[in-house]
């Protein structure tokens, strides 16, 4: 079986902080989200499970990555795929999911194919969507719980208020929720062999596009400002005895539109 | 010259770091306050990862990367030490992982196969033990002794005191480098240095009553004619002293580490403290008395950070090529590591219950404890703090500096 997950590193969200309600990401190091892990943590499970399969996994991203990638390595990935050229740089979610379909083309072989339902920064959740539509796949979303079974997948989605169970055929783009799996730390031994696994470097022409098709040259969505929510306080203070406060709370936020909607 | 670390060694940092954080800073307090005593599970989960491998060569179960043992050990225990705050599980890994290092280069065959699969898995404990009821900083002096030589074992009287994992050696299996006299009348020149397990039938151990790290236990063995097998000899006979010498440059800068990370933590906490604490209308750290004191940490605890890594670098270089490293300048080095790791951790722990007032004091939050875990290292192990100062006197003065030059006993 050969399975693709695709991952993107972004600026850990822990450190970035916000002046004048834009943020700052100069000196923020770079971090894989959390949902790029379960997707590759899927991979591995579903690798360990089958016994033969072959995980590859393709990001997109700055020079960082040569550093960023030995970690998917070291959790169970056989080859990587990174796209570094900053032709790429810019993209818009149909971008990515673009230059991701034709490395994947390019790859040739692919049974699954996994992602976050979102990056865990700017949560578009487009790409996983658009890339299914790319390579004329069937996509099931939100997963929480994924069975390969037999040339098929049982997947349960979470669809917030309900789960639902679908079924496909392979091949099938799937991205995966966070509750599917508890991604793994990698073992010392596999962070020592993950350095020696294969990487390829891919430009623009490696995948058939040229360099304006790519990036911020064919991004159809301009990005015009990217700003922190304002968030005043309303300092209410609730007067009387216990009952009082509360049904006084409990009105305040029925007001608000928190309660019972 | 490079002060990089590369991707593997940047992965294994952040993958400790988050093992710290999720699976030792929730249970930190109830080692220390309530079990007494580290998880199997969390030594389990440990081992899964490598950490007890870290040190000991593939062909022995282990994980080591050749020529970079030293460098992963420090910083795998400074990650471990900020999750783990009482110093218990710091402290636990440092000794297996410490003196595995000098088991690879110093033990038989034999000995090598039988222990060091069992300590990369978890199973067993492996320690220290040197210092007697008579005192550790005056080794030369110590009074256990092979009061027989069958040929193939030793018959071991003596006692052994303060000593870390009596109770862990014996429960779980394992056992710790021990220093004992086979010729008593040349006194360290007469002393050999074996591995002893704790099981073995005539050692029994009492245990103390500690201040602070609560989940290790420290006490000591009595040997009433204990039957050593020659195979756990550690170097040679009579040359025990030297052996354990270079054993204590390798556990000084694991030390070092623990203190180290331990230290990074508490001052991180007391950074969060005091920006989110408002005392005059403005916060703590707006207080140059505070936040001066503050740089004043985090500066002196990157200065140690550096020592350190130059430290962990010369072993590594010794241990590829003794020629190429004097042997002085890693004495040196790690004394002025082991001397002031856990003074500034003990001070930046006390600053930090400082910044907090009344709410320092109590139990809330792990300075008190990272405190009281720390003392254990100032106070002694491998070289108390002043020890250190006598070992850093010796190596620019020379003999002049030493305190016991001229005595009768032992020199």
């Amino acid at each position: 079986m050969d399975i693709v997950v695709c991952m993107k590193q972004m600026p850990d969200l822990q450190q970035i902080r916000i002046k004048d309600r834009k943020p700052i990401l100069e000196n923020v190091p770079l971090v894989w989200g959390d949902l790029d892990k379960n997707a590759i943590e899927e991979a591995a499970l579903i690798k360990e499970k089958v016994g033969e399969a072959k995980i590859t996994v393709v990001a997109k991203g700055s020079d960082k990555l040569q550093q960023g990638i030995l970690e998917p390595l070291a959790m169970g990935a056989d080859e990587a795929v990174l796209l570094t050229d900053p032709a790429f740089e810019g993209s818009d979610s149909m971008g990515t999911a673009k230059v991701l379909a034709k490395a994947i083309e390019k790859i040739g072989a692919y049974d699954l194919v996994i992602l976050g339902e979102g990056s865990t920064d700017n949560y578009s959740g487009l790409v996983g969507s658009a890339l299914a539509e790319l390579l004329n796949l069937p996509e099931i979303t939100y997963v929480r719980e994924l069975n390969v079974e037999n040339g098929k997948v049982t997947a349960v989605r979470n669809m917030e208020e309900s789960f639902e169970v679908v079924e496909a055929n392979l091949p099938v783009v799937i991205t995966v929720a966070q509750e599917i799996n508890e991604p793994r730390l990698p073992k010392f031994m596999a962070i020592r062999k993950a350095g020696a696994k294969p990487r390829h470097e891919w430009g623009p022409a490696d995948i058939g596009l040229s360099a304006d098709e790519v990036g911020e040259n064919a991004a159809s969505v301009d990005m015009l400002s990217n700003l922190a929510p304002e968030q005043d306080r309303k300092n209410i203070i609730l007067e009387g005895d216990l009952d009082e406060k509360i049904d006084a709370l409990v009105d305040a936020l029925i007001k608000e539109g928190v309660l019972g909607r | 010259m490079d002060f990089t670390m590369s991707p593997e060694q940047e992965l294994w940092k952040q993958t400790v770091r988050e093992f710290a954080d999720q699976e030792l800073e929730p249970i930190a307090r109830k080692i220390d306050e309530e079990w007494h005593r580290i998880p199997d599970e969390v030594i389990d989960k440990m081992a899964d990862l490598g950490i007890f491998g870290i040190t000991i060569p593939e062909e022995y179960g282990g994980c080591a990367v050749p020529g970079e043992e030293m460098q992963y050990a420090v910083t795998t225990i400074h990650e471990l030490a900020r999750g783990e705050l009482s110093m218990s599980l710091p402290v636990y890994t440092l000794l297996c992982i410490g003196w595995s290092i000098l088991m690879v280069d110093h033990a038989t065959e034999e000995a090598k196969e039988e222990i060091l699969p069992k300590v990369v898995t978890g199973e067993w404990f492996l320690g220290i033990n040197t210092t007697e009821p008579g005192g550790g900083s005056d080794l030369a002096n110590i009074k256990t002794v092979a009061t027989k030589d069958t040929g193939d074992s030793w018959i071991i009287n003596g006692e052994k005191a303060y000593i870390s994992g009596v109770r862990e050696a014996t429960e779980r299996g394992g056992g710790h480098a021990t220093l004992f006299l086979t010729e008593p009348e040349k006194g360290y020149k007469g002393a050999t240095f074996a591995y002893f397990p704790a099981d073995a039938p005539g050692t029994s151990y009492t245990t103390y009553s500690d201040m602070g790290r609560m989940g290790l236990s420290t006490g000591g063995f009595v040997y009433k004619d204990v039957e050593i097998p020659k195979k756990y000899i550690l170097g040679e006979e009579n040359k025990g002293f030297y052996v354990n010498m270079e054993g204590f440059n390798v556990a000084r800068a694991v030390v070092s580490a623990a203190c180290l990370g331990g230290a990074e933590k508490c001052l991180e906490i007391s950074a969060d403290y005091t920006k989110q604490r408002v005392l005059f209308g403005r916060p703590l750290l707006n207080f140059e008395a505070i936040s001066f004191e503050m740089v004043d940490d985090r500066a002196q605890l990157e200065m140690l950070k550096l020592m350190l890594q130059k430290g962990a670098w010369l072993i590594d270089q010794s241990r590829k090529d003794k020629s190429k490293v004097d042997f002085r300048e890693i004495n040196r080095t790690m004394a002025m590591c082991k001397c002031y790791a856990p003074e500034m951790g003990v001070r930046v722990a006390r600053n930090g219950m400082m910044y907090h007032g009344g709410f320092g004091y109590t139990k809330d939050t792990p300075l008190e404890m990272s405190l009281r875990g720390t003392m254990s290292y100032l106070v002694g192990a491998e070289g108390g703090y002043h020890v250190m100062k006598i070992i850093m006197g010796r190596d620019w003065f020379g003999d002049e500096a030493v305190p016991y030059r001229g005595s009768q006993v032992g020199h």
